[in-house]
């Protein structure tokens, strides 16, 4: 049996986020909770699946170059229904279109934000899940962080993400230099 | 009659008291659909009816009505001060009282007239409006919409009555009436006289029996020439009526098409402009847009992880391969450690060595070897070369077997399917991909906010061709939508019943010319008959001058009518070529209808008829006329009197719109007009006063306006106001 491939082993998770988020974010923002039939007939939320704001929270974590870390009660995370290797799957209703490719670029991020030690990984002195868990724990605070983000937006003014372009505007502030702009171009000694 | 200012206060729109000043020449009332143009001139309408009676509740201000409590009253009233021998003032209004179940009832109407002289004399306002602005004048001076411009097709009697009132044709009158009546009794008698005579009994009778018989031929034709004429008639009203109609309709199907195509655009605007920024952060992939650092990072840690890993293979294959040569080293030692050719390394065996040495005899010579001799030494160093050899062998054995066992330093390759990501998203393709996410972001942004103003300006044009196409229904009475849709069949009928008609009509006049001729013979001869009586000789003589008589008159009132219509006409053509400087205008041609009627026709300079002048070119070729009239009308009365027009251009373009009014603007008239020209739209449907095309003007300008704040479905929220701009 060939070994599993890393992106597979990751894209089988699905990332936890607190609990705390899920009516002053998640709900807001997509249709989370509805059920795929109304999904479809388009409830007029800024997003259709809940994934969508968690990809739109973990880029703000990843370009503000931020992470924070998830309450250690268990009890009080919550992970979405859809593992990450369906997101982006299917165009999300009307005038939408399938953009599977978020998730390499997700991954890339995460392999080029987490401290792994791949030389390990590959000389087997740690397993896969273990690497796994890291590139999770990753994406989870970045998230953690992005969904922060939008709530505080949220709470200093209800209606600040329903300016059409306020979404936008938040990703065009950032220019490509930005969230590694402390990072080196030149390959680190390992 | 100069009208220097009104007040309308609470009239309709027109809450309180609005009070407007007018200049002699050109005064220009400019309001947008709906702003009050239309009520203003209905007031003034309303003020110089003397026929019907005046208390109207549907001209009471709803919004004053609405503030009222029971018990209350106000005044609706139209006053105007003019100058007409003298200053004068004519005032109409009635009073309304909110009853105490919300009804409203009216009292009080009075129309009344004041002479502002040293004295202020109170005089009946209907007598004083018809002395001053006779209802024969009225009637040309006040004009609602373009439609109503040509007096001759809105009043088939206007010509007769211009005629009657302005040319000096009534002086032909009496003069006429005797002439007939001297002629027709000097004839009676003449043939009395010649019928009496001997001489000329027979040729008499023959001759009155043929003038009877073409009289009654003439008269059968007359008959039939006035139903044949009364037949063109109708069918030419038919044809002008479905004319009408279809012109209205191509109007009417031109804004449908602009209407239909404007919707296209708005919904291709609206789909360009709905573009959701969120989702296509996520479609479009443009949240990669600050993504290009993340993939060099992700490159470089790759990259570094693959060259150590390289790196690390390396140095243990070169730790492989020289265990490797150390074995093949002692190999090599072992071969060289007995110089010449020795004994295989398994003879004499290990057991035959033991006994060998055990006996100190070398069994292979049989020779002793006593302990310490050389013999005994080699024999020692052949058996250690025995044993060594096994363990040698056992020692490669044992390395081989491991050898084979050992696993790779890198048992997984997860570095490679790192590296395979890299090779497949961070080539320069992908990077360039990411790289055009910005200026196609931007590109998108103003794409749609393009759309958008398109969007917005489409809607504009659209609420004004939809105005456009309420307006035209409003402006045909008695016309409905799918009236104007419907194709007009019978047109070709009628056209050619007509054409039929006036082929006949054109036999019967050649007739008619005929037997009149014929009847002109009869009656030469009858005037020559030689009576024997002295008195019918005398009689004779009379009736032909009576007869000379009559033909002078007859032909002096015709002239009298022709020269009219001939000033008329030369007038119309002056304005005509004034009103479309720089432009194509033709002739304005004045023809008179056998039914009495006249028909305004524009004709080419070589005499062809120019049969469908365009929307411009007819409303000034009606206008023409009407100042014309109006130009007569002072020389005759030798007093000015207003022009006053309700939207008379709505068929004009920018341009003929400013030379319009530009022309206007000079004729030394007092002209009233209230349009929604000059003004500019802003966006949003708001339309403002084209302030560079105005200050051109040296006419007073008042913008009308319904203040903002209304409520569409309340006509008691609207209100008019009206500000003097110049």
């Amino acid at each position: 049996m060939a070994a599993a491939l890393l992106y597979e082993e990751w894209a089988k998770r699905n990332p936890y986020w607190e609990k705390r988020y899920e009516e002053s974010v998640i709900k807001k923002f997509t249709d989370y909770g509805k059920g795929e039939s109304s999904f479809k007939e388009g409830r007029g939320k800024l997003f259709g699946a809940g994934y969508e704001i968690i990809i739109i929270a973990f880029f703000i974590g990843l370009y503000y170059n931020q992470r924070k870390k998830l309450i250690a009660d268990s009890t009080k995370r919550k992970s979405l229904g859809q593992p990450i290797q369906y997101w982006g799957n299917h165009d999300s209703g009307k005038d939408r279109k399938a953009y599977p490719k978020i998730r390499d670029y997700m991954f890339i991020a995460l392999v080029a934000k987490s401290d792994i030690d791949f030389i390990a990984l590959d000389k087997d002195e740690i397993n896969l899940r273990k690497a796994v868990d890291i590139l999770m724990d990753t994406m989870e605070e970045y998230i953690n962080w992005g969904l922060d983000f939008i709530e505080d937006k949220v709470l200093s003014d209800s209606s600040y993400f329903y300016a059409p372009t306020a979404f936008l505007d938040v990703f065009l502030g950032f220019d490509a230099n930005m969230a590694d702009e402390d990072e080196t171009t030149e390959p680190e000694e390992l | 009659m100069i009208i220097k200012s009104i007040n309308i206060k609470n009239f309709r729109s027109y809450y309180g008291n609005n009070h407007v000043d007018f200049s002699d020449g050109l005064t220009l009332i400019i309001g947008g659909n709906g702003d009050g143009k239309t009520t203003f001139f209905e007031s003034l309408e309303w003020l110089m009816n003397t026929t019907v009676d005046g208390k109207r509740a549907e001209n009471i201000s709803e919004k004053r009505k609405s503030e009222l409590l029971p018990g209350e009253s106000d005044e609706t009233s139209v006053s105007m001060v003019f100058e007409h021998d003298g200053d004068k003032e004519l005032v109409k209004r009635f009073r309304f009282y909110k009853n105490q179940d919300g009804s409203v009832s009216l009292n009080d109407y009075e129309f009344v007239g004041y002479n502002n002289g040293a004295e202020r004399i109170r005089q009946n306002g209907a007598s004083m409006l018809d002395n001053c602005f006779e209802s024969e004048i009225r009637r040309y001076c006040m004009f609602k919409g373009e439609s109503n411009l040509n007096i001759f097709a809105r009043e088939e009697t206007a010509i007769k009555k211009l005629v009657e009132t302005f040319s000096d044709i009534k002086q032909f009158d009496d003069l006429e009436t005797l002439s007939i009546t001297c002629e027709s009794k000097s004839q009676s008698v003449v043939a009395r006289e010649m019928q009496n005579d001997k001489k000329t009994a027979d040729k008499a009778k023959e001759l009155n029996n043929n003038i009877r018989y073409t009289d009654d031929k003439i008269n059968k034709i007359i008959e039939d020439i006035h139903t044949l004429e009364h037949n063109i008639h109708t069918y030419t009203d038919i044809i002008n009526q479905i004319e009408t109609i279809q012109e209205t309709s191509e109007k009417w199907q031109d804004i449908k098409k602009r209407i239909a195509s404007l919707e296209e655009k708005k919904t291709k605007y609206s789909t360009g402009a709905k573009i959701d920024y969120n989702t296509m952060l996520l479609d479009e992939y443009w949240i990669l847009k600050p993504f290009g650092n993340i993939l060099n990072e992700y490159s470089n840690k790759v990259t570094k992880l693959s060259t150590e890993k390289r790196r690390q293979e390396r140095e243990e294959d070169r730790r492989r391969a020289e265990e490797k040569a150390k074995h093949e080293i002692i190999e090599g030692i072992q071969q060289l450690a007995n110089g010449a050719e020795p004994l295989p390394w398994n003879l004499p065996d290990r057991e035959t060595m033991l006994d060998m040495i055990n006996d100190e005899v070398c069994k292979v010579c049989g020779r002793p070897a006593p302990k310490g001799s050389e013999a005994y030494n080699f024999m020692l160093q052949k058996l250690e070369g025995y044993v060594n050899h096994i363990k040698q062998q056992q020692i490669i054995k044992t390395e081989k077997e491991n050898s084979d066992e050992e696993p790779p330093l890198f048992s997984k390759s997860y570095i490679e399917e790192l590296n395979y990501r890299k090779i497949r998203f961070c080539d320069s393709e992908a990077e360039s991909w990411i790289a055009k996410l910005t200026p196609d972001i931007y590109e998108t942004i103003d794409f749609v906010n393009k759309q958008k103003e398109r969007l917005e300006q489409v809607k504009m044009d659209l609420q004004d061709a939809m105005t456009e196409r309420d307006n035209l229904l409003i402006q045909s009475p008695g016309l409905t939508a799918e009236a104007l849709d419907k194709s007009f069949s019978d047109y070709r009928g009628n056209y050619e019943a007509k054409e039929s008609a006036n082929v006949r009509l054109a036999e019967l006049n050649a007739d008619l010319k005929v037997w009149k001729g014929k009847k002109e013979g009869y009656l030469s001869e009858y005037n020559h008959l030689e009576p024997t009586s002295s008195m019918s000789k005398l009689y004779q003589k009379i009736h032909n001058v009576f007869n000379t008589i009559l033909s002078a008159v007859e032909k002096a009132k015709e002239n009298n009518i022709e020269s009219f219509i001939t000033l008329l006409q030369d007038n119309a053509n002056e304005y005509l070529q004034k009103l479309n400087i720089n432009d194509f205008h033709g002739i304005i041609k004045l023809q008179r209808q056998p039914n009495g009627s006249a028909e305004i026709l524009l004709e080419s300079s070589n005499g062809s008829l120019i049969t469908n002048p365009n929307g411009a070119l007819k409303t000034t070729m009606y206008m023409s006329v009407l100042f014309a009239v109006s130009k007569i009308t002072t020389l005759k009365r030798d007093k000015g009197y207003p022009l006053i027009f309700d939207a008379p251009t709505s068929s004009f373009e920018d341009v003929k719109e400013e030379v319009f009014y530009n022309v206007i603007d000079k004729i030394e008239k007092q002209c009233i007009i209230a349009t929604k020209d000059l003004l500019v739209n802003k966006g949003n449907g708001i339309k403002e006063l084209n302030i560079d095309k105005i200050n051109q003007l040296s006419c007073s300008v008042y913008r009308i306006q319904k203040v903002d704040g209304f409520n569409e479905h309340d006509l008691s929220t609207i209100q008019t106001t009206i500000t003097k701009i110049k």
